[in-house]
């Protein structure tokens, strides 16, 4: 029934481990963490799941889910490519980064390139505002700093990803 | 005697100022007041969304609304709202026009007919079908069915009020 | 007081008790500081920032702790640098606040010029619009024009369904989170949220149906905008254009106060129609809530299925007839029954009504009977809360044992108290065969097996709850899950017994409560009505029955036999029920919304009901009914109004005594101060200026301890023995209670039509395996007619199989039977 509890059975008990059993609704946040690793989002399962685990209502997780901007609620790219646009940044070239680098992938900012593996978005600070124009990815569960970029860097970057991506799944078939 | 004469004959060799009503008809003022008529959009919709506010502006109490709720298969007017029933009782009315200052979609006009008579009451009260104006070239009678998310708004956007 | 201050309003010195907030000292001398977001049934929130004033307090001296003064003499005052928001800011010694400067004046324009930079210009088809606070706090408070671009004004969903009782608008939302908080804190239904934050903020409900809560509708009435419309009354009229009348609710014994909105309609032909039910505030019994239920099941009243004219049967059939014709068959028919006639009345008729038929009952020498499974109600009468009870000021020493009821479902506005009294502190003792949803406030939860209720009652006069027997005050809410009539009894009795022990009885705030399942059932205890134990028999050996309100044909196929056995039957009912086709003579009768009448509420309040709306024709009153019939039989009975009937039931029946129509109509000042021309501050919730009732006094306040001891010593054991009962094979089938039953007065509501429970049987997967049902979809019970879908559930209790009362399970009370499976049908082709 519970398909969380069923894909991480020890995970959801380290989880909740570390909570007060009284007060175990506080691992909301860390069970939706545990929700999007695989798909990089938390499907609508998922919110009846989590709620079940914890003894809320769904409507309350999911208002977490839309509280906090590093929770998704809609499906995107494996990698998500957030750029700084605020005015530190934008100062240092970031709007004009990310203009340009939507263009060469030929796409619209929140979209995602066609091989389905990078989603490009706009975000607010990332507090390196001194090595704009600056961007974090997320993925595969990890968040990593980008500094100091320029759309060539970065492409230089998205392909070396593309060729881990691709040896990945040879090693696998 | 002949001075009063002389009237009489200067005026039987003049024109007429009757009219042969009601084959002929004189026109109206331009601000005349006369019956109601209920407005349409282009596209046959009603501008009418049976917000009542006329029926509260008016002070002699002559209108009645009853709404209800449009939908994309079926619909009236703009919007989520329209009037389901509007009558207007016109032994009651006075044409003072506050319901068209009242009206937020100019839905309803004053118009030029003063042709009301009638032999008892019911007669006098006027339906939303005999108020509402005829569908014009090109457009459709209500209900129509409408694509989704197209009419959504049932008070259109005016960029001065002063309009 | 000790606990009070004083503060400076607007040049205005009022005291109030300490830690109250600026905004509800300044309500009290009628000063008015605007609030969306604040409602003072809530906790403060401070997210609108409509309340901001200007605050300032005395100066102190470090050294000495005395207040600086002036050179005048009067203590020198600062003014912090901001302005502060009235509704979070406790009073304190000495503050002066200034609600109306050019500062605030501007901070109040500057706040509704952002709220308004999103909200549509929809207010001629909003439902909220004549009576919404930001329409009104925009013409007090506002600015005429905005500085923002009309093109850069959001534009969101406008029809969001939050499920089929409640619509959304997400444009009208100002985010005051109202309604969020109301769930979250009142209820605890946090089935509503916000998703998003910002500018994007928005309601949201993820629950299976969509905004799953029995009080949602009080929602819409504390928006302080129309983004919250319940689908019941969606464009139906415009506010000004609606006639409030005071009534009561007669669903369950709690009785709501109510306003019906009335209005004629072309679409009825003309006719006045009910367009919506508001809550009339009434702080003793409902404050200014009321369930779902409530709100939207009266259209039974207007249901075109409604009797319109009297029927007499001819060569067995019923056809319609005359009144007169009608009056004569039925006075005929019960002359020849002579001794032998048995009066049957349903709990929702009025005091008046049912004083009528007890007093023809009384006059032919037959019997009066309620038609109920649960006893007692001669027990609430010696034990039952008196005058100066108030469910809402219990608190820290208090306690409330709730007993074999499941308020939650059976009267939602109690649990709703219950739950606050509990968080004020009060205990909460909660007995019960099965889980349910008062337990999470109680501070003790006591399982039992049914036939042990009274076991829990003698431990608890043991001392098992120190708390409760200690307690300053006691309220013993008591019901019938899983009761028969002497169930009932013995447990009332248990209860009344443990009252008398403690010494909880009469004063205020103590006593015993009956959880009815009609909202008059007290009222006819009262009137002189009693219970039988075995309706088959009673009915069977009947020469003549008069039924009214009551459908015992159509709740269990052996008391349809038992009817079809009597002599004679004469039914007053407003439907044709399954009772009413079996008659001789069928009366049509008016509901309680066409005429006037009292009901007496579970906490023992006699309050008054109006006409709403005008009678179908041809229907009379049901205490107009019974007069006439008694005219026919040579007997005197009142029939001129229900005022005159109230006169003889306040001269006849000894606790009713000195109770008038006017003194039920009398009104009290109240707080907090709702639907008036404040709306913003306490929603469109109706003031109350019909009548607030009049509790009853406890007869063991007038003529003291009455009651025999019913047991000397310890309680009986248990009232029946289900493991002995399990052990051959059969189950103890008991009917639980959910609000949305399919009664005759809950059907006709369509909207409510998919939150009605089904018929079914309910097993423990244990018991289901036990009697030898598992993996059976449906199951036969013994002596019902049809196959019912089984429905397996883990948290219920062993050895029982449980339906839902009057949801087409033909049954009434408890009893035990045995199951069989039903082979699923060889679909053909």
């Amino acid at each position: 029934m519970n398909e969380l509890l069923q894909t991480y059975p020890e995970e959801v008990k380290q989880i909740l481990a570390k909570y007060p059993a009284e007060y175990k609704r506080s691992a909301v946040m860390p069970l939706l963490y545990l929700a999007q690793r695989k798909e990089g989002y938390v499907p609508r399962q998922a919110l009846e799941d989590i709620a079940e685990i914890l003894e809320i209502t769904p409507t309350e997780v999911a208002s977490i889910v839309g509280f906090y901007t590093l929770y998704y609620d809609q499906p995107a790219g494996r990698y998500r490519i957030q750029v700084c646009t605020d005015l530190p940044c934008a100062l240092r070239g970031a709007d004009r980064f990310l203009e340009e680098l939507c263009q060469r992938l030929g796409i619209r900012e929140g979209e995602t390139t066609p091989d389905g593996l990078f989603t490009v978005e706009a975000v607010k600070c990332l507090a390196a505002c001194h090595r704009a124009p600056v961007f974090q990815v997320q993925g595969d569960g990890e968040i990593e700093y980008h500094e100091n970029q320029t759309v060539e860097l970065t492409l230089a970057w998205m392909e070396q990803v593309r060729e881990k991506v691709r040896a990945e799944k040879e090693a696998q078939s | 005697m002949f001075k009063g004469l002389l009237t009489t004959l200067k005026e039987w060799a003049g024109k007429p100022v009757t009219i042969q009503y009601p084959e002929e008809k004189r026109p109206v003022r331009t601000r005349f007041k006369g019956r109601h008529v209920l407005k349409r959009y282009e596209n046959g919709l009603e501008k009418c969304i049976g917000c009542s506010l006329c029926a509260a502006a008016c002070p002699a109490d002559a209108i009645f609304v009853e709404a209800a709720e449009n939908t994309d298969e079926e619909r009236y007017s703009p919007g989520e709202r329209y009037a389901r029933v509007y009558e207007i009782n016109m032994l009651r009315c006075i044409f003072c026009g506050f319901c068209e200052d009242a009206c937020p979609t100019e839905a309803i006009v004053l118009g030029d007919n003063y042709e009301l008579s009638f032999t008892d009451r019911h007669q006098s009260i006027y339906t939303k079908e005999m108020l509402l104006e005829p569908v014009p070239e090109g457009g459709k009678p209500t209900p129509q069915q409408t694509p989704p998310g197209v009419y959504v708004r049932a008070v259109p956007a005016m960029q001065d009020p002063q309009d | 007081m000790a606990n009070e201050v004083t503060l400076t309003i607007d040049g205005k010195t009022v005291r109030v008790p300490q830690g109250t907030l600026i905004v509800d000292a300044a309500k009290k001398i009628g000063i008015d500081v605007p609030v969306f977001c604040y409602h003072p049934k809530m906790e403060p929130v401070g997210m609108c920032r409509m309340c901001l004033v200007e605050v300032g307090r005395p100066v102190m001296d470090r050294a000495t702790n005395q207040p600086v003064l002036e050179a005048d003499g009067t203590p020198r005052i600062a003014f912090g640098a901001k302005l502060e928001t009235a509704c979070t800011t406790p009073v304190s010694e000495g503050m002066v606040v200034i609600t109306q400067n050019q500062k605030v004046a501007s901070a109040r324009r500057e706040v509704l010029e952002f709220l308004l930079t999103s909200h549509p210009l929809d207010c001629p088809i909003c439902d909220k619009g004549g009576e919404c606070p930001l329409q009104n706090l925009t013409m007090g408070y506002g600015p005429a024009e905005s500085r923002f671009l009309f093109e850069e004004k959001m534009h969101l969903a406008k029809h969001v369904p939050l499920g089929e009782l409640i619509y959304l608008d997400r444009e009208r939302c100002i985010q005051c989170a109202r309604c969020v908080r109301f769930q979250k804190d009142l209820v605890d239904d946090p089935v509503i949220g916000f998703y998003q934050r910002g500018r994007s903020l928005e309601i949201v409900t993820y629950s299976e149906p969509g905004f799953d809560s029995y009080f949602s509708g009080n929602t819409t009435d504390i928006c302080p905008v129309g983004a919250l419309t319940t689908a019941d009354f969606r464009f139906g009229a415009r506010p000004w254009e609606l006639k409030p009348v005071a009534s009561i609710c007669t669903h369950c014994p709690v009785g709501c106060n109510l306003t019906f909105n009335v209005r004629r309609e072309a679409a009825s032909g003309g006719k006045l129609v009910i367009k919506r039910a508001m809550p009339r505030q009434n702080e003793l019994v409902n404050e200014i809530w009321i369930c779902d239920k409530g709100r939207f099941a009266y259209h039974f009243v207007e249901s075109p299925q409604r009797l319109t004219q009297p029927l007499v049967r001819k060569n067995g059939e019923l056809v319609p007839a005359s009144w007169e014709e009608a009056l004569e068959a039925a006075a005929q028919g019960l002359k020849q029954a002579g001794e032998n006639l048995v009066v049957l009345a349903g709990g929702r008729l009025s005091n008046e009504d049912l004083f009528n038929l007890r007093k023809l009952a009384d006059a032919q020498r037959g019997k009066a009977i309620l038609y109920t499974h649960m006893g007692g109600g001669d027990l609430t009468q010696q034990v039952g809360l008196t005058p100066g009870s108030n469910l809402g000021s219990l608190g820290k020493g208090d306690a409330v044992l709730v007993i074999a009821a499941d308020l939650h479902e059976e009267a939602p506005i109690w649990w709703m108290r219950l739950k606050a009294a509990a968080e004020r502190g009060a205990v909460l003792v909660v007995a019960g065969a099965r889980p349910t949803r008062l337990e999470r406030y109680a501070a003790k939860v006591m399982r039992y097996r049914y036939g042990e209720e009274l076991n829990i009652i003698q431990s608890l006069m043991d001392g098992a709850v120190p708390e409760l027997s200690q307690a300053e005050n006691l309220v013993v809410f008591y019901g019938a899950e899983g009761l028969d009539l002497l169930g009932t009894n013995a447990l009332a009795q248990a209860c009344a017994t443990l009252l008398y022990r403690s010494g909880h009885y009469g004063r205020p705030n103590n006593g015993l409560v009956g959880v009815w399942k009609e909202g008059n059932a007290q009222g006819a205890w009262d009137m002189g009505f009693h219970t039988v134990g075995n309706y088959t028999r009673t009915l069977s050996e009947a020469a003549a029955v008069l039924i009214a309100a009551a459908d015992p044909a159509g709740d269990d196929p052996l008391l349809a036999q038992a009817l079809d056995r009597a002599g004679f039957v004469v039914v007053q009912e407003l439907f044709l029920t399954e009772t009413a086709r079996r008659a001789d003579v069928v009366f049509p009768a008016q509901s309680f919304a066409e005429r006037e009448g009292t009901f007496t509420s579970g906490e023992r309040r006699v309050q008054r009901f109006y006409p709403v709306i005008y009678p179908v024709p041809d229907c009379r009153a049901d205490f107009v009914i019974t007069a006439q019939v008694a005219r026919k039989l040579g007997h005197a009975l009142e029939m001129a109004s229900p005022a005159k009937v109230f006169l003889q039931i306040a001269s006849e029946i000894s606790h009713y005594q000195g109770l008038t129509y006017p003194r039920l109509a009398e009104v009290e000042e109240q707080w907090p101060p709702v639907g008036r021309s404040d709306l913003y501050y306490g929603g469109t919730a109706y003031d109350n200026r019909q009548g607030m009732g009049v509790a009853l006094p406890a007869l063991c306040q007038q003529q003291g301890w009455q009651l025999p001891m019913f047991w000397n010593d310890r309680l009986p054991e248990r009232t029946f023995e289900l493991a002995a009962m399990n052990q051959q094979g059969m189950v103890w089938l008991v009917p639980f209670n959910r609000l949305y039953d399919r009664g005759t007065t809950v059907k006709p509501s369509q909207l409510l039509e998919k939150r009605m429970v089904s018929a079914h049987i309910a097993l423990h997967p244990e018991t289901a395996r036990a009697v030898g049902l598992s993996g059976v979809e449906k199951v036969q019970v013994e002596g019902l007619d049809g196959p019912l879908p089984l429905v397996l559930d883990e948290t219920l209790p062993q050895g029982v199989a449980f339906y839902p009362r009057s949801a087409g399970v033909p049954a009434l009370a408890p009893r035990g039977v045995k199951l069989h499976a039903v082979k699923a049908e060889v679909q053909e082709g």
